[in-house]
């Protein structure tokens, strides 16, 4: 009896439904809850007097954390273990899928990144962060005591291949946090030291290069180096960033008020909705408020760390650490261009930004991270 | 194990990193320098439209409008529309108009177009047209239909140089501006005349209206609007009616002069008075208040509403055209000729060198005693005569006595040597009159210290460092470097007639508010009081001069009731040029309430030319019928 009811309870405590993280899930809730009044903030006006439902952006976010939320579920369900098998599918639907945006996919605003699904809109890039995620958690989890330098090699290899036609769009912000998240798996896989160095000399010279050669289009440089002498072109370059640091440094403490600030409602600053979502935050609501959800997502850092560290395997811990390196790297340049001290990159703030591929994603990230934590006993 | 930890150490330090900075960067953003963002958010979506006041009107004494605004329709285009847009727009405009497309280009190159403001390409517009561009606003880019008021003078150019105009605000006015809301460039401002004096009363004050705007310069809210205050009236105390006369006499006696033979003119042939220009006035003795201020030749204001053609401003620049923006009653300065006496015949009483009953033998002529070959000449001569009979005659040797003997006094440091120069100071002349108009002029009362400083400064025009007889002696009968403007002359004459006071002349007596409620009045300012003596002998001498056979003026006032008239002739002369003539008269002739001025450059005699002028003057202001200006010639008497 005692036997039983022992293993009826370890069974009970090994359940993986007794190991969600409701931080983790709450974090990631709220964040998306807020992002989208956000979104109406900086919206509602323009499309009122465009005369369209001012709705139509919100509406269209809520479907998006909708799926989301049941990819997350769906994504529980399987036995991340199971998902390292899955992940090479994935890996080569999504170069695959990569490879069609470049030839048949939408062109905005120079970037060739999406292709339309009859409403909706889909972008690969956002996809690979999850695939090469779990396939390169997966490969260096099979050689984890032997990355030597023939097997960097092939695990740089495996990366190189959709950040290089991500690249082709071009997507400069996207490869960014593809190589924060492939060096902390890496890293944390025990590649050796010295290979990291060399990798990271590798990468800066790689930038100087790619800035100098004019593997860059013009565009892309004065992104980058806009944001270093703001002021000096208010018009061109550094227009975006100059109205979007405006618009934060208006906020104050307090914030003007939801639905109060004359920036977002003059929609003084371009793709509020998207990439800048943060600059509403930072002036409807203030300081308060961006050190509000700079705050759930440090949770959500501090959440998949710490499910990192519980991992059963190798797998886990590489996958959650990959993710944290991708969400640390989004939040950094994401805020950091909203506030200005990072170049502009057009990426998504997670969960916040207006986006169907990039809610879905962050939310499948979570979901892979819950995964690890609530299968750490079984 | 403790590899792996020492790894998740380290990218927790990145992280960790990375997340402070975030958190410090938007502290400094929000907390730290959130003012000037907050300027720069304000700046960013704020834009103030200014609306221009309704300025004043300018009224006469008995409420006439003399200067009121008239609404026009006009259409502008913006100057910030590319060359392209521009060309799309004048050729919609141009059928709806009516107007040739090279028409409307010549207008949009117009250099009178200010470049702070919209090109105007049309005035005067139909409704019908204007209602037609409000309702294809999307036609018309930057295409501006409204209806403006614009600066209307009722009676064109009567009182142009008391009434003054207006133009575009130059750097320097905007500058000299304490208030930075007032004006911006492409204002109009006052430039001359009341426009200008009075240029605060008139303006009022723009009012502001805030608007937010989006990026797109879609209206979002307005803000703080502060409605434009229309402009003051000021009413002048000139009256339309005399002004009226007073110009049309001042241009006919000029007409008249420029038929008539110059009789001073002795040596070869023939030759006509020039008479090129005049000024009239007429002062209220008891106030000093300016009835009317005539200048010839004149000019329409009207023309310099839109700005003034150049072609026409380098017409009224040009000497030959006799510059008819110059005020001559305030900024003219001329010799005065006998009309000066009145002067004298104070001095001389105050320094006890005539007596209203002493008599002078007038022989034609006068020699300083200590000079006896070089006389000075008169008009002829006239016998034994008295203070009231010198003046009525016009004696030129009773008043060179009078001049010649305080010049002794002078020369033997003894009192009075200097009361012609202080009572022609205290009268008025050689300061401004402060009248409330631009560039009047000083005029001049030479004296010792002149001389010298002019010796000083140019010793080879001028040899003599020392104040002579004949300085005192031409002063004394108003030529030599005596030099008055006619208000000085006309200010000095209403001193007399009213008893002693000086006023500074006065052309407004009210700022009334645009509904015609009196805000404040403008009340006679005292220059100073001026002891006259004998001043019914004076006056009776003046009376002798239109009434009396021998009166100087008599021909010219002819025919006109008893006890209307007094006055003064002058007829000064002006080498190399004609003589100016002058007359000052005073009306009705006991106890005057008016000086009427009138003087004419290169007018000959005083009697002939500017006599009839203020004859025609003293008619309407005794409400008799005005008779025509004819020059009275030949003349008699100075």
């Amino acid at each position: 009896m005692a036997v039983v009811v022992s293993e009826r309870r370890e069974r009970f405590l090994s359940s993986p439904i007794r190991h969600l993280d409701p931080l983790l899930f709450g974090s990631a809730a709220l964040l998306a809850a807020l992002g989208t009044l956000m979104i109406y903030a900086s919206t509602r006006h323009r499309l009122e007097l465009q005369h369209i439902d001012p709705l139509y952006f919100v509406k269209r976010q809520v479907i998006a954390i909708v799926v989301g939320v049941v990819v997350m579920v769906g994504l529980m369900l399987i036995d991340y273990r199971r998902l390292r098998e899955l992940s090479l599918i994935g890996y080569g639907a999504t170069v695959f899928m990569l490879l069609v945006v470049l030839k048949f996919g939408v062109s905005v605003k120079g970037a060739q990144a999406r292709f339309d699904i009859g409403a909706f809109q889909v972008q690969p890039g956002e996809f690979a962060k999850i695939f090469l995620t779990l396939v390169l958690a997966a490969y260096c989890t099979i050689h984890r005591e032997e990355m030597g330098a023939r097997r960097l090699m092939i695990a740089l290899a495996i990366c190189a291949l959709p950040m290089g036609l991500i690249m082709l769009q071009p997507d400069l912000g996207t490869d960014l946090v593809l190589m924060a998240m492939a060096f902390t798996i890496l890293l944390m896989a025990g590649t050796k030291a010295r290979h990291l160095v060399v990798l990271l000399l590798l990468a800066m010279t790689l930038a100087v290069v790619a800035i100098d050669a004019g593997v860059l289009d013009q565009y892309q440089i004065d992104r980058l180096t806009s944001f270093d002498n703001s002021g000096a072109d208010t018009q061109g370059a550094g227009y975006n960033q100059d109205q979007a640091v405006t618009a934060v440094g208006t906020g104050g403490l307090t914030g003007q008020g939801l639905f109060g600030g004359s920036q977002t409602i003059g929609a003084h600053v371009p793709e509020q909705h998207t990439d800048f979502i943060f600059t509403v935050v930072g002036e409807e609501l203030g300081f308060v408020g961006g050190a509000f959800v700079l705050g759930l997502f440090a949770v959500i850092v501090w959440r998949t760390s710490r499910a990192a560290r519980l991992a059963q395997d190798p797998f886990g811990m590489l996958c959650c650490m990959g993710v944290l390196a991708m969400f640390v790297a989004q939040v950094f340049e994401n805020v950091g261009m909203a506030t200005g001290i990072m170049p502009v990159t057009g990426i998504p703030l997670p969960f916040m930004s207006y986006g169907g591929s990039s809610v879905i994603v962050s939310f499948a990230c979570i979901g892979l991270v819950g995964n690890v934590r609530m299968r750490r006993f079984s | 194990m403790s590899e792996t930890r020492i790894r998740s150490s380290i990218v927790g330090v990145v992280v960790l990193a990375l997340f402070s900075a975030l958190f410090a960067r938007l502290w400094y953003l929000q907390v730290a320098a959130t003012d000037q963002f907050q300027a720069a958010a304000v700046s960013n979506s704020v834009r103030e439209i200014v609306e221009p006041p309704l300025r004043g009107r300018i009224l006469d004494a008995q409420g006439r409008v003399l200067v009121d605004n008239q609404v026009e329709n006009q259409i502008t285009v913006s100057r910030t529309l590319t060359p392209k847009q521009l060309h799309q727009v004048i050729v919609r405009l141009s059928p709806l108009l009516g107007t040739p497309i090279a028409k409307l280009n010549a207008n949009l190159s117009d250099p009178r177009n200010s470049p702070f403001t919209a090109f105007r390409v049309a005035d005067g517009v139909d409704e019908s047209a204007l209602v037609y561009i409000a309702e294809h606003r999307s036609d018309f880019p930057g295409v501006r239909a409204e209806a403006a008021p614009v600066r209307r003078y009722v009676n064109g150019s009567v009182a142009f140089h008391e009434l003054g105009y207006l133009g575009e605000i130059n750097s320097t006015e905007l500058k000299a501006q304490v208030d930075p809301n007032q004006y911006r460039l492409g204002d109009e401002i006052g430039k001359s005349g009341v426009e200008l004096t009075y240029e605060s009363d008139l303006r009022g004050r723009p009012g502001v209206t805030k608007i937010e705007v989006d990026s797109s310069g879609r209206v979002i809210r307005r803000t703080a609007t502060k409605p434009a205050q229309p402009g003051h009236d000021v009413r002048l105390t000139l009256d339309l009616d005399v002004q009226k006369t007073a110009e049309s006499a001042l241009q006919q006696g000029i007409d008249s002069a420029r038929t008539v033979q110059d009789i001073a003119y002795k040596k070869q042939g023939f030759r006509k008075l020039n008479a090129p220009a005049g000024a009239v006035v007429v002062l209220d003795v008891a106030t000093g208040s300016v009835v009317a201020l005539a200048s010839n030749p004149t000019f329409d204001a009207n023309q310099f509403v839109h700005g003034i053609p150049l072609a026409t401003w380098n017409w009224l620049g040009a000497k030959e055209n006799n510059l008819p923006l110059v005020d001559r009653a305030v900024s003219g300065a001329y010799a005065p000729g006998s009309t000066f006496k009145l002067v004298t015949a104070e001095a001389g009483l105050n320094a006890g060198l005539i007596t209203p009953t002493k008599t002078v033998n007038d022989p034609g002529q006068y020699s300083y005693p200590t000079d006896p070959k070089h006389p000075f000449l008169g008009e002829g001569a006239n016998g034994h005569v008295a203070l009231a009979r010198a003046l009525t005659v016009s004696s030129d040797a009773y008043f060179y006595s009078i001049g010649g003997d305080l010049f002794f006094r002078y020369h033997h440091q003894q009192p009075f040597g200097d009361e012609l120069q202080k009572v022609a100071r205290e009268f008025g002349f050689g300061a401004q009159t402060g009248i409330a108009l631009p560039t009047e002029s000083v005029g001049r009362v030479p004296d010792a210290a002149w001389k010298q400083k002019i010796h000083a400064a140019n010793p080879v025009a001028f040899p003599y460092p020392d104040w002579l007889p004949g300085d005192n002696i031409q002063s004394a009968v108003g030529q030599g470097d005596v030099l008055v403007t006619p208000i000085q002359m006309a200010s000095a004459y209403a001193t007399l007639a009213n008893g002693g006071t000086r006023f500074q002349p006065r052309i407004a007596d009210e700022v009334l508010d645009a509904s015609g409620k009196k805000l404040r009045d403008i009340a006679p300012i005292t220059m100073g009081t001026v002891v006259i003596q004998a001043r019914d002998t004076i006056l009776a001498g003046l009376r002798g001069v239109v009434t009396d056979p021998k009166g100087t003026a008599a021909a010219a006032f002819a025919g006109l009731p008893a006890g209307l008239a007094a006055g003064k002739t002058g007829t000064a002369q002006a080498a190399p040029k004609q003589n100016t003539s002058w007359f000052v008269g005073l009306t009705p002739a006991d106890n005057p309430k008016y000086v009427v001025l009138a003087m004419v450059e290169e007018g000959g005699y005083g009697a002939q030319t500017a006599a009839p002028i203020a004859r025609a003057v003293i008619e309407q202001l005794n409400q008799l019928p005005v008779g025509p200006v004819v020059n009275v010639s030949p003349p008699r008497g100075n």
